[in-house]
């Protein structure tokens, strides 16, 4: 009997460590920053493995999502000082970015501007990536840099990483 | 009988704890990111109770305005206590924000019709700058003087707005505006572009109108 009452007292402190340690974990787990407090103006979708052939010229087309009331310039935004939304891949991770084409932008106007016209991008859009591989599994972090606004503010341009798995055989 | 009894008590027991454990962490994260976002946010969005438009709230209002000492385009330090005494309307901005371009021939306006009045306008771009390469960082004070030159903008202008982010809420989107009272005391603040109404009647609270 008293063996069987160590037992239950042994359980029962563990579960309670375990959920001591489980508190601490999230304490440990926050980190101050921007990101909690600005969700993503643009999330990249798919695909997140393509299978292309080695040491030849492949396209691929790249979905992203923009964040509901907020637009991004386009390629060619028009005007020199805005920045322009561009797709990259770095040196490095086995694969080499030939040419993106990106799609033509909207016509967007500012309500108190409307002689401007901007040329954005809104909701989903693509970008057809070509793209040559070595041989072999690559892990690219490619890059997505733009700057996103509403129709009266404008966030900081900002470039985010668009993670694929791209399979050269 | 008596000991099957105990062993489903303890089980039950321990099924229990590690429930009450699971709320508990989920608990403590909520709390934890809601502080956590009370602190990154100084200043958010409100509705306004009066026309049901946004509101910029921040916690720099009724307070002293943060210090800085930036560049101009001259290169000449300008520091806010040297406008002690004066109204003064500090308007971060940047080139590639369309909104700040439509923003600034009203201030240039406002400024001109209460300068005499003992205001003044700093507008303080928050256009990256690259520091360690000499030649980017030439490149890139050229393109804001091109602007404010383009823009005919006659007040001080002042680079490396990202410096003074943190105590002037994150600076997170543009335009963001600041009217500060003779004191040095924030009187109001604005996010986004509102209209020229809106930022002359700041203007007259920060001149004690």
């Amino acid at each position: 009997m008293l063996r069987m009452k160590t037992r239950i007292g042994v359980v029962a402190a563990l579960a309670l460590g375990t959920c001591l340690l489980a508190r601490g974990q999230a304490l440990s787990g926050i980190r101050p920053g921007r990101s909690i407090a600005q969700p993503a103006a643009v999330e990249y979708l798919y695909p997140e493995q393509v299978t292309v052939a080695a040491g030849k010229t492949s396209e691929v087309t790249l979905h992203f999502r923009i964040a509901q009331g907020l637009h991004i310039n386009s390629h060619q935004p028009g005007e020199k000082e805005l920045i322009p939304t561009t797709f990259s891949i770095p040196e490095g991770f086995g694969v080499r970015l030939d040419a993106a084409s990106y799609p033509e932008g909207t016509e967007f106007t500012l309500p108190l501007d409307p002689e401007t016209k901007l040329s954005v991008y809104t909701g989903e859009f693509t970008i057809q990536a070509k793209i040559v591989a070595t041989q072999g599994n690559h892990l690219v972090e490619a890059k997505l840099r733009f700057q996103a606004c509403d129709k009266d503010a404008c966030m900081p341009p900002k470039t985010i990483t668009v993670p694929i798995d791209v399979i050269g055989k | 009988m008596r000991r099957n009894t105990l062993v489903i008590t303890a089980v039950l027991f321990i099924l229990a704890v590690f429930a009450w454990a699971g709320w508990a962490n989920w608990e403590y994260r909520r709390q934890a990111a809601e502080r956590l976002l009370a602190s990154t946010m100084q200043g958010v969005l409100a509705p306004d109770a009066t026309d049901g438009t946004a509101e910029f709230m921040t916690k720099l209002k009724g307070k002293a305005a943060p210090g800085f000492a930036l560049e101009d385009l001259s290169g000449k330090k300008v520091t806010l206590a040297s406008y002690k005494g004066k109204a003064v309307l500090i308007n971060f901005w940047a080139t590639w924000c369309a909104p700040c371009k439509i923003e600034t021939p009203w201030l240039i306006e406002l400024r001109n019709k209460y300068a005499a009045q003992g205001f003044e306008v700093l507008g303080i771009s928050a256009d990256d700058l690259d520091k360690d390469d000499k030649q980017k960082l030439s490149e890139e004070k050229k393109e804001i003087a091109h602007f404010a030159e383009q823009m005919h903008i006659p007040y001080p202008v002042l680079i490396d707005g990202d410096s003074v982010s943190t105590p002037y809420d994150g600076l997170d989107s543009l335009p963001v505006s600041y009217f500060v009272d003779r004191n040095g005391t924030v009187v109001a603040a604005q996010m986004g572009l509102t209209s020229k109404e809106e930022i002359e009647a700041d203007i007259k609270k920060a001149l004690g109108k």
